[in-house]
């Protein structure tokens, strides 16, 4: 066969018999939905780029580059350098494999691994990663060696997966969804995403005002510029100007999460070899500009450089050795090293890293000499108020960072790690284990790859798998970043707008979300176009959790911008400059200076290089980012930025001169005119045009049907419902093991959406039902928030959803001692044991349930014994006990799916399965629905509506929703009003109705319409929580918490308020007191003390259990031993005896009252501080003996 | 009058009795018109013959093989809703008023099912391979076929080598229980179609035309419409009633609105039975009235023996025992109003 491409243009209608065709006949070119994985693709990119197929240096040959060569010398560790040997060892190169079977599997014919395996299996999709070492000993010949650092984790459909570039047909044959998207990790069965995350934009020096500042020192002001430095390897190194007061500047950068301060001047002539009036006129300007009459500038430059006079280092070669002998132990390099050198590296591993990082030659260091002079003059622009702090908060000022590019930082730093710390303290065991022994000698030969590289961890590999489970990351630099935590959130298949959303979020970072201000939070005009404005969750992540526009885009390579110096130099860019920013502006690409020029000029560059990367002409790439700052007063700091970077966003729109599509970016963006609408271009001053006011949403705000006529709240609260809707989680649900996952049964496709709807494909995973709804307040049921549905509707499978829960049962321990390896339980029942009647037939000969069996709690779910191996080896069972397994949950459920789950050696009996139980769950009451506009409610009532409805497409058509296609003159009342008359109804779609319990007509009009609805998954049953009594706090005696243990709800302090406010004292006692901490308490009257009280022990009583409850105070007791002056026969009262056999007498004025059990807690812990608490027991209430007298007598006998 | 006007009373010259005029049938709708009588009688027609005019529905189902791809509780689902021959259900039994331990033959018709898929092609199974007991002289508890080919409503589909055997009890019951026992699809009820009563508000925005917004109903032609400064009529009550009524296909039209009927006629029945069983005979004629419940389902203490404290939860309190600290049970024993 060779039929046509399949089609990937969509528009809003059904079509029904095309899905149905791509579903019956998976494409076998390419998917028909291409959107879909546009919107995943920075995930991928970014990960491929670790390891890059087109023959470039992926970005781990970078950071190995970074890392460069280790050298270790043997002999005494304490000597000096001097006649030692010396080891040079680097890492060459590092590979990683497609997962694969290993090789101690001797079963297994396919050999591949596919994720759907490993979700099936809980296991982790994960590649071989190895590393090529070279070595050579005092410079001598190279040796290379390759070692094993383990399985790391692989990103689905990267190119180091089975899954890369597979057609449609492909996956559905490996057990994947017919668009798997990719983009994700599978750990431990678990799918995982990385999170991206906002960061600074790099190597733009930004102008910050921040408080925190002063905090570094005395005289440290709030200005300084902030410089995020990136090397090719994605890795960053920030680098921070600080003003001080008097007018000098400092140097500030963060090693291995210490803060280290330099004086500005220092790096200066430590990068080139220069002089005080270089650096002058480098700051000012040559002599006669105008900005050598700025007096404020020139008298600050000029005590800048004469501050520094005090470190009489005058020399390049001066200041490096300087530089490298306070840094020698900071940065760990090797002994044989000069100071110098250690300068040297000090300055390529953390001075405008991104100007040159690797073998720095001159020309670099003067790029970077530029650029540290640049950030100075920004620095005194700000603190002169010439120019406004950049908001760090605003996406012009930030980029994206990526999953896969955090991955290759870790992975780098992993591998630095074990070269310069593992390998170093292999090395130093052995030296020290054999001191006799030296690099050149043939034992050391024979031993080093092998024996010594053993010892150190090598892996590697482990750390990562870490990271992605967890989220944690653990590092020694910190990477740059601002958290530890929170890197990676499981990408829930809850329902397919929930999954697609986890790859467009966008996070703020973890140290945002704790931040009291707000400020953070806000929603900035520059977010346009690049940031949806609708779709952030309400409560305490709103604002930090964004997601990109569904146009919007993230660079995951440089764009090749070789050409661009040239043609900036040709329109008129030159080397001199002056810091008058009316003068002069800079032109600077990705970070480095390329010239200046006037700020007209500059404009005219700018237009210039737009012109020609829309028509794509002189080499300029489409994706280039001319950010031109304008001139103000007072505004952000002028030039042109042009950026080529990846982790950048971009975003289509319409360029109108050559109308043709161009890509900006959010740095360029806010002073560009960007029309909305055709309509609004003016003349002169528009450059581009939207090609959809649309563009400005994401994905799922795309889909709330004309979203432009709600209130703007609700567009919010749909976003958030829209992921929490039962839904289809996929098609290929038989290969999925989620520990939850719900599904609706009756799903349909809404008869209102948006064209956008078909082009991501959402029509295959279906999430609500068209229901015909009637807006009327009449039985009572319809208290805010709620409705009811039809009951015939309902009986006929309205809203039925289905929950499927995966259980896991291992018998292996999860720890990973090497003891916890062998086999001690096998599953099945023990031979010769006893089965009771009701376990054998819930399960199978095997010890493992029947499929399609119900399960109600406490049904066994599988049996398994223990074994030993015998003298053959063979396993048997000793014991003869079977245990079992039992199903926990208190709803009926169904036995879906048994998995096996084999070892990956192949080697070893059964140990683990996983069972899938379905529990069906049709609506009840309490069930929450919501439509697509942010109306949620419950359902409150199951009522036969029985009332004609109606129909629900009355014309049979799919109505376009998307949003700002009416207007004024021209609305989408009117529009659907009369096609509503066409068909033979009420203008407003109002209709008569009658009751249906007299069968009157209702007086009002009634408006019944077709809506889509959702069921959302909370659903009373995991929700409703009661209790009289139950389990309880041993201490304090009141109910536990939480749902599942059976605990209580809080009554709280103001639920308290309430209840007294309504004078319910006999209910809150019942709340406070009966249904909580009520505890029956012996007191002695006398002392009133709780504490003192004890129950007597009678030497006559026959057994323990008929011992009289008999309690007396000790306190006010006499001890009968202790009282040898006392008359016995004037003791009064019985004598008692307490447990260990001493006799008392008195004491006996206890009685017996109700407190709080909290009260009595109390009490023991203040005793245990020293402090008595003494109750008045009101004397009315004293226990009567014998018959009744009048009151005043017992007063009297008291 | 024509053919179709039937009136059986129209001899005993008592015109108040009601009146059927039968517009449109065919063997699955009823369009007529119920006339000369009240709104209260119109409406428990209707909503009788919607919800409890008995047919007949599977009801158990009992699975003995299912490899299909559809779970066994959703099988069980659709095969309570596939339409049955309800014709002769009268001479069932209800199974729960049978004498039989379960079910039997005077109560319930069994199907059975057993398809198994033997080829490459998907197989479908419809609901013409569920086969009836056949021990009904009738047609009762047979499904409902009625498209050209024969096949009936769509239960489920079979890949190779997956298979279905199932026998399904069907039984007698009524929709109020469940929906798949609804005769009918649809019941349209209308009267006063020029709004004459003012029953509706038809409400319209100012500038527009109501009669443009707001269409006729085809009933309109069969009244006079409100007369050029007619006085609105207070009085006036409806007496003309339009039904169009769609059966699902397990009865003909006029068996379901006759057996509405008949059961609106027990109704009636049993209702002036409990109201005055001297007159009208019964089992309760011995019955001293109507009285409100007991408290306690066990039949024991009347609530107003106890002073009120039992509840039907028992007599126990949550903190247990029955005892507080005052004494025994809450405020009875040891004070002294006893």
């Amino acid at each position: 066969m060779a039929p046509s491409a399949t089609s990937t243009e969509w528009d809003h209608q059904f079509h029904t018999l095309r899905r149905q065709d791509l579903f019956r006949n998976p494409p076998t070119d390419h998917s028909a939905y291409p959107a879909l994985q546009l919107a995943v693709n920075p995930h991928i990119e970014s990960f491929n780029a670790i390891f890059r197929g087109d023959g470039k240096p992926g970005l781990l040959a970078h950071g190995l580059a970074d890392i460069g060569t280790k050298v270790f010398l043997d002999g005494n560790d304490r000597a000096g350098p001097e006649g030692k040997n010396r080891l040079q060892i680097r890492i060459k190169e590092v590979t990683l494999q497609k997962p694969q079977v290993p090789p101690s599997n001797k079963l297994a014919l396919n050999r591949e691994i596919f994720p759907a395996e490993c979700r099936e299996r809980h296991a982790t999709y994960r590649g071989k990663l190895s590393a090529t070492f070279e070595y050579s000993i005092n410079g001598g010949d190279v040796v290379e060696f390759t070692r094993e650092l383990g399985q790391v984790p692989i990103m689905i459909k990267s190119n180091r997966c089975h899954l890369e570039n597979n057609s449609p047909a492909l996956l559905v044959s490996r057990k994947e969804e017919s668009e798997e998207l990719g983009g994700y990790f599978i750990v431990n069965g678990n799918e995982k995403i990385i999170r991206l995350l906002q960061v600074n934009k790099r190597n733009f020096p930004m102008a910050i005002n921040r408080p925190s500042f002063t905090n570094r020192g005395a005289g440290y002001t709030t200005y300084g510029i902030i410089l995020r430095s990136v090397r090719p390897d994605e890795t960053s190194q920030t680098n921070v100007l600080h003003y001080l007061k008097d007018g000098n500047v400092t140097f500030r950068f963060s090693w291995r999460k210490n803060e280290y301060l330099i004086p500005v001047i220092m790096i200066l002539k430590a990068l080139v070899e220069t002089n005080d009036r270089e650096i002058f006129e480098g700051l000012i300007g040559p002599m006669g500009s105008k900005a050598a009459q700025n007096t404020f500038l020139t008298d600050r430059v000029e005590l800048l450089l004469r501050t520094y006079k005090a470190y009489r280092l005058y020399s390049k070669s001066e200041t490096r050795a300087y530089l490298g002998q306070k840094f020698r132990v900071v940065l760990g390099v090797p002994e044989t090293m000069s100071d110098y050198e250690v300068g040297t590296e000090f300055l390529r591993k953390i001075v405008c890293v991104h100007l040159g990082n690797v073998d720095v030659t001159e020309k670099q260091d003067l790029d970077k000499f530029h650029m540290v002079l640049f950030m100075i003059r920004k620095l005194y622009a700000l603190a002169a108020g010439e120019c406004a702090v950049d908001n760090p908060d605003a996406i012009q000022n930030q980029e994206i960072l990526l999953g896969g590019f955090l991955y290759s930082q870790i992975l780098k730093e992993r591998l630095d790690e074990f070269l310069s710390v593992s390998v170093r303290t292999a090395i130093r065991d052995y030296l020290r284990r054999h001191p006799a022994v030296s690099f050149t000698s043939e034992e050391f030969r024979k031993e080093f790859p092998g024996g010594i590289f053993r010892k150190s961890n090598e892996n590697i590999a482990n750390g990562l798998e870490y990271f992605l489970s967890t989220g944690n990351l653990v590092s020694a630099s910190g990477l740059d970043l601002q958290q530890t935590a929170g890197f990676t959130v499981v990408a829930e298949k809850l329902n397919f707008l929930r999954f697609i959303s986890h790859f467009r979020m966008v996070h703020r970072g973890a140290f945002f979300a704790q931040l009291k201000t707000t400020a953070v939070r806000k929603l900035l005009p520059e977010s346009w176009g690049f940031m949806c404005p609708v779709h952030t969750p309400d409560g305490s992540p709103c604002g930090l959790l964004n997601h990109m526009t569904h146009k919007c885009k993230i660079m995951t390579d440089y764009v090749d911008v070789s050409n661009i110096p040239a043609l900036v130099a040709e329109l008129g860019a030159v080397e001199t400059s002056s810091a008058s920013t009316d003068e002069s502006v800079v032109v600077m690409l990705d970070g480095k200076i390329i010239g200046w020029s006037t700020p007209k000029e500059s404009l005219r560059i700018g237009d210039c290089l737009r012109y020609w990367k829309v028509e794509g002409s002189h080499n300029v790439p489409l994706q280039l980012e001319v950010g031109y700052v304008p001139p103000s007063n007072g505004g952000s700091y002028p030039g042109l930025y042009l950026t080529s970077t990846p982790s950048r966003m971009v975003r289509p729109v319409k360029y109108l001169p050559l109308q043709k599509e161009d890509y900006v970016g959010p740095h360029e963006q806010p002073y560009m005119s960007i029309a909305v609408v055709p309509q609004e271009i003016e003349s002169g001053v528009s450059t581009h045009v939207e090609f959809d006011p649309t563009n400005m949403l994401s994905i799922l705000a795309n889909m709330t049907p004309f979203s432009d006529f709600n209130q703007s709240p609700r567009n919010m609260y749909q976003c958030q419902m829209g992921k929490q809707t039962m839904g289809t989680p996929g098609t290929a649900i038989r290969h999925r093991t989620d520990n939850k996952s719900y599904r609706i049964q009756t799903g349909q496709t809404p008869i209102v959406r948006a064209p956008l709807h078909n082009t991501y494909g959402f029509d295959n995973f279906p999430n609500g039902m068209n229901a015909v709804v009637a807006v009327i307040s009449y039985t009572g049921y319809d208290m805010d928030d709620a409705m009811i549905i039809n009951k015939s509707a309902h009986e006929r499978g309205f809203g039925h959803g289905t929950v499927y829960k995966t259980k896991k049962i291992t018998l292996k321990d999860d720890s990973r001692t090497r003891a916890a390896k062998s086999v001690v339980k096998m599953f099945g029942f023990a031979p010769h044991s006893y089965v009771s009647a009701a376990y054998q037939g819930m399960l199978d000969d095997d010890g493992l349930p029947h499929v399609g069996r119900m399960v109600k709690e406490d049904d066994v779910l599988c049996a398994w014994h223990t074994v030993t191996p015998d003298y053959n080896g063979n396993l048997v069972n000793l014991d003869g006990i079977t245990h079992y397994e039992k199903y926990k949950d208190s709803e009926i459920g169904f036995i879906e799916e048994v998995r096996l789950i084999g070892a990956e050696s192949g080697s070893e009996p059964l140990q683990t399965i996983s069972i899938k139980i379905r529990i069906p769950r049709s609506p009840v009451i309490g069930d929450k629905f919501s439509s697509r506009h942010g109306q949620k409610g419950v359902l409150s009532q199951k009522w036969p509506m029985s009332l004609a409805g109606k129909a629900g497409a009355l014309h049979g058509l799919a109505q376009d929703s998307t949003p700002f296609r009416f207007d004024e003159e021209n609305t989408a009342a009117d529009y659907f009003g009369h096609q509503l008359m066409k068909a033979g109804f009420n203008y407003h779609g109002n209709e008569p109705m009658y009751s249906g319990i007299t069968g009157e007509e209702l007086g009002a009009d009634i408006y019944i319409g077709v809506v889509y609805y959702q069921r959302l998954r909370h659903m009373v049953n995991d929700k409703y929580q009661v209790r009289t009594t139950g389990p309880v706090v041993p201490t304090t005696g009141q109910p536990i918490k939480g749902r599942k243990r059976g605990g209580g709800i809080r009554v709280g302090e103001m639920e308290r308020d309430a209840l007294l406010a309504h004078g319910t004292a006999f209910l809150l006692q019942d709340r406070l007191l009966n249904c909580s901490d009520y505890t029956r308490s012996w007191i002695c009257r006398r002392c009133g003390s709780f504490l003192s009280v004890q129950p007597t022990v009678s030497q006559f009583a026959p057994g323990k259990k008929k011992a009289p409850s008999m309690v007396r105070c000790r306190n006010c007791a006499v001890r009968l031993d202790d009282s040898e002056g006392i008359d016995l026969t004037e003791i009064q009262g019985e004598i008692w005896e307490d447990g260990q056999g001493n006799c008392w007498v008195g004491g006996d004025q206890t009685t017996q009252v109700v407190v709080p059990g909290a009260l009595k807690f109390l009490d023991v812990e203040l005793a245990a501080m020293g402090v008595k608490l003494k109750y008045r027991i009101d004397r009315t209430d004293e226990p009567r003996k014998g018959p009744m007298k009048p009151l005043k007598q017992i007063s009297a006998a008291a | 009058m024509d053919a179709l006007h039937y009136d059986p009373m129209a001899m005993d010259g008592e015109p108040e009795q009601p009146q059927v005029k039968i517009s449109a049938a065919d063997s699955t709708r009823v369009d007529f018109e119920l006339s000369r009588t009240n709104l209260p009688f119109a409406n428990a027609l209707r909503r009788i013959i919607q919800a409890e005019v008995p047919t007949i529905a599977i009801d158990l189902v009992e699975i003995e093989v299912n490899s299909s791809v559809l779970a066994d509780e959703f099988i069980a689902h659709r095969l309570g809703l596939i339409p049955l021959d309800s014709k002769g259900v009268n001479e069932l039994n209800y199974s729960r008023d049978c004498d039989c331990e379960q079910y039997c033959e005077q109560c319930s018709v069994s199907l059975t099912l057993h398809a198994k898929c033997t080829s490459d092609e998907i197989m479908k199974v419809y609901a013409r391979d569920l086969v009836a007991d056949g021990r009904h002289a009738n047609s009762v508890g047979t499904p409902i076929i009625t498209d050209p080919e024969g096949l009936g409503c769509l239960i489920a589909k079979l890949r190779k080598d997956q298979e279905l055997k199932i026998t399904c009890i069907a039984k007698k019951g009524i929709a109020k229980e469940h929906a798949k026992w609804m005769p009918t699809s649809a019941v349209g009820f209308e009267y006063d179609p020029h709004n004459k009563l003012h029953h509706l508000d038809m409400w319209f925005e100012n500038n527009t035309d109501p009669e443009k917004e707001w269409p006729k109903s085809k009933y309109a032609q069969w009244e006079e419409p409100l007369q050029e400064g007619e006085p609105f009529d207070y009085d006036a009550v409806p007496n003309r009633f339009y039904f169009e009524v769609e059966a699902s296909g397990t009865m003909e039209p006029d068996l379901i609105i006759q057996g509405g009927i008949r059961v609106l006629q027990q109704k009636i029945g049993g209702l002036l039975k409990g109201l005055d069983p001297r007159k009208y005979g019964g089992d309760d004629a011995d019955m001293d009235g109507p009285r409100s419940p007991d408290m306690n389902m066990d039949g024991g203490t009347t609530p107003w023996q106890d002073g009120g404290y039992t509840t039907p939860y028992g007599n126990n309190t949550a903190y247990g025992g029955g005892n507080t600290a005052y004494g025994g049970g809450p405020y009875s024993q040891g004070s002294s109003w006893q």
